[in-house]
């Protein structure tokens, strides 16, 4: 029992590091009287720490304390994603302008964005229900606080009561759906569950309504439609960090989190296959619900996007018609559509990091969130405009860009697997969002500045962050071969081979 | 005789729940709330969950209750807040998903019929504090701790939401 | 003997008026009193059926749903707290500055 502790911690030790980072901030907050941005430095060092140590984990495949998580190359993958989006993250906000009000509180906040990753870093590891809710639940008790951090405006105290009503109950509807599955199979992880429901369940319809509620918890949390509601104004009140934080990491998270509780508990006896992985429980077209979803937000994610004039509203918007296109793969659930997710969350991370990030220099120096006040600062500020139209093309998913590679290998995912209605409308949608995404370059370049207006500088190290951004975003839609093939060797998840 | 105690206290909790959520006064949903948790320990017992029983009253309806409590006099929000005078189409649509989701659920829990087993020995030692404790710090070591970071996250956010005077740089100049 | 399902039915019937709640309710403190009512309801099946498993994991969960609970009410209560002196409102229907 020792043994398997010791064993365990031994190969827990990217989360150890955070949980340790995360008391060093609180410690350091205490002690340190000057309140700048140490503690932001103190969890860049620990999210690198964390990361190295995730590589080294390179290759192992097990099961540790006591079969609660999984340490996969699946994991692996969405914990190196995370880790740097989580970087990235500390980037931004010791480059805000929002939360430079805010310094006497600063180690508070960078001590809740430590909780927060811990809690998705074990969201895409766990394989048992119990510690997938207790790890949903820290990531989003966290981000209610963080949402809510400035304080003083009354919008961001209220998106973060909308936000932590909403979010309450949905995660009790999913925690209700959780009971009634452990209920009927007796098992609490997903391996148990998977054996449940080979062996036959003799009660499919509460089989049924309790992986519904599962999905809607889910679905919250990837802000697919119909659960959708809260994300505009989320984003809208929160620190621009932090809605860049929610549209990115979290949703990262929560798509490992399905994807492994849908392919290990589905799966058939004989693994995975195309149409094996809905084929053990089809009492409900599983299959046909989730392209459903997907359909409804990319229609509704784009339609709705092009009437917004917020620049975090627009891109709340965005994000969801995205969560859309990725939920495209769950519903295919093959090893090329799970690779497709892959690919896509991978390129996903950059292109919008980077397009909260350049909203986000623009609304420290010019003050304003409003589309109509972009007009003419891509004169104003070249290297950032250029940087913006990447990131908006790349969203809209136009060649020579990464989003162009992560959009045409889930649309070929989908049409090899014969989804043809589901690519049909994705392509639409693809369309209809080159309109609004382009609106902002068009307001940035084809119009004049204001007479006087003179040109926006930025430091040098905001500078580097952009294009830490912007390069692989250029890149990645050339030379794309190593992410394939990282993701390809990603797919094996724990149980499955 | 469990049958009986059943009923009673289902019916207790069933009629507090509904008074929580009808009442216009604040206190007294609070109250009522209180009502409701205190009879659904009286259902812990049934089911032999005692440790459950007894952390049900202290931390539900001791701490969390109080603090509920606590919130709703120090913001002194216990104006009549009418529920009812108006019709709103926000009624309509949760009536009719309540009703839908119940049938759902009530239909669906008629395959579940089977009667809960009879004390036997070692069901009688299954809520115990030793049984309890032991998968806990086994079996659930990592969930275990994984609470006490949700916790101190709770605690460390709450703090700093609810703090009264927040220091910014534009008042220190 | 009473069955499991009339447990199960009971938690059935305390979920959906905690629903339903959230739904009419107009004041962020009954709201959040609501979510606990669904919480505990949640309690309620678990140890059903731990009780008919003759298996302590359910009793187990219960713990863990009872710490949510617990960090969930503080942080709501914080949240409303914040917004009471910013607007001296708890009354969500007042409270819209962000539109739909």
């Amino acid at each position: 029992m020792v043994e398997h502790t010791l064993h365990s911690i031994s190969l827990f030790y990217p989360e150890i590091i955070i949980v340790v980072t995360l008391c060093v901030i609180i410690i350091a907050d205490l002690v340190v009287k000057k309140k700048n941005h140490t503690a932001g430095w103190i969890l860049m060092g620990g999210f690198g720490l964390a990361g190295i140590t995730v590589l080294l984990q390179a290759g192992r495949n097990e099961s540790v304390f006591y079969d609660m998580v999984a340490v996969d190359p699946f994991a692996l993958f969405f914990k190196v994603l995370l880790l740097l989006s989580g970087i990235f993250i500390v980037f931004f906000s010791v480059n805000s302008d929002e939360l430079k009000a805010y310094k006497s509180r600063i180690g508070e906040y960078y001590m809740l964005l430590a909780g927060m990753m811990l809690g998705m870093l074990l969201m895409v590891g766990s394989t048992n229900l119990l510690l997938m809710y207790l790890a949903f639940e820290v990531t989003s008790i966290s981000s209610y606080v963080l949402v809510g951090f400035i304080k003083k405006s009354l919008r961001s105290s209220e998106s973060s009561m909308k936000y932590i009503i909403y979010g309450a109950v949905s995660s009790g509807v999913m925690l209700y759906g959780i009971s009634l599955l452990i209920g009927i199979t007796g098992a609490t992880d997903i391996y148990g569950i998977n054996a449940a429901l080979l062996a036959g369940v003799d009660q499919p319809l509460i089989l049924n309504i309790s992986i519904l509620m599962i999905i809607v918890g889910l679905g919250f949390k990837i802000t697919v439609v119909p659960f959708h509601f809260w994300a505009p104004d989320v984003y809208e009140g929160a620190p621009m960090t932090i809605a860049a934080i929610l549209a990115v990491a979290s949703k990262i998270a929560a798509f490992g989190m399905l994807i492994r509780f849908f392919s290990v508990s589905f799966i058939n006896a004989e693994g995975i296959s195309a149409a094996g992985v809905w084929q053990i429980f089809d009492a409900l077209h599983w299959d046909l619900l989730l392209g459903a979803m997907a359909a409804m937000a990319m229609i509704v994610g784009n339609l709705t996007a092009l009437m917004q004039d917020n620049i975090k509203r627009m891109l709340a918007y965005s994000s969801i018609a995205h969560a859309g296109y990725l939920l495209m793969g769950v519903v295919i659930l093959t090893e090329q559509g799970i690779s497709s997710i892959l690919i896509y969350l991978f390129i996903y991370l950059f292109m919008n990091l980077g397009a909260f990030y350049v909203a986000m220099l623009f609304s420290n120096k010019v003050n304003t969130e409003s589309i109509e006040a972009y007009k003419g600062l891509g004169h104003r500020a070249p290297l950032e405009g250029v940087a913006m139209t990447i990131f908006l093309v790349s969203l809209t998913g136009l060649p020579p860009t990464g989003g162009f590679i992560a959009k045409l290998y889930i649309f070929g995912a989908a049409i090899s697997a014969g989804w043809i209605w589901l690519v049909a409308i994705a392509g639409i949608t693809t369309v209809i969002s080159l309109f609004y995404y382009i609106r902002v370059v068009r307001n940035m370049y084809f119009f004049e500045p204001e007479t006087g207006a003179k040109r926006l500088h930025f430091t040098f190290g905001s500078k580097i962050i952009l294009l830490l951004m912007l390069i692989p975003t250029l890149l990645l839609g050339v030379y794309f071969t190593p992410l394939l093939e990282f993701a390809q060797s990603s797919i094996k998840i724990l149980g499955l081979n | 005789m469990a049958t009986y105690a059943f009923v009673l206290l289902a019916v207790l909790a069933v009629a507090s729940a509904l008074a929580m959520v009808l009442n216009k006064n604040t206190v007294n949903s609070a109250l009522f709330l209180v009502l409701n948790l205190m009879s659904v320990a009286g259902l812990y017992l049934l089911l032999h969950a005692q440790f459950l029983a007894i952390i049900q009253i202290l931390v539900y309806a001791g701490a969390i209750m109080v603090l509920f409590l606590f919130v709703i006099m120090l913001l002194n929000v216990d104006e009549e807040e009418s529920l009812f005078d108006k019709f709103r189409a926000i009624y309509l649509v949760a009536f009719l998903l309540g009703v839908v989701v119940f049938g759902q659920i009530v239909y669906s829990l008629g395959g579940v019929t089977d009667l809960l087993p009879e004390i036997s020995a070692d069901m009688a030692y299954v809520g115990t504090v030793e049984a309890v404790g032991e998968v806990l710090y086994t079996t659930y070591l990592m969930p275990f701790e994984m609470t006490a970071i949700l916790l101190t996250a709770a605690v460390v956010g709450a703090l700093m939401i609810a703090q009264y005077k927040v220091k910014t740089s534009d008042q220190e100049e | 003997m009473i069955g499991i399902d009339w447990y199960l039915a009971l938690s059935a019937v305390l979920f959906i008026i905690g629903v339903i709640g959230v739904l009419i309710r107009r004041n962020a403190i009954v709201i959040l009193m609501c979510v606990e009512l669904m919480l505990n309801s949640v309690n309620i099946s678990l140890i059903a059926f731990a009780s008919h498993h003759g298996d302590i994991t359910g009793q187990v969960l219960v713990f863990f749903v009872l710490a949510v609970a617990a960090a969930e009410a503080v942080i709501g209560l914080a949240i409303i707290l914040a917004i009471f002196r910013n607007n001296l409102s708890i009354d969500i229907t007042k409270v819209n500055l962000l539109r739909w």
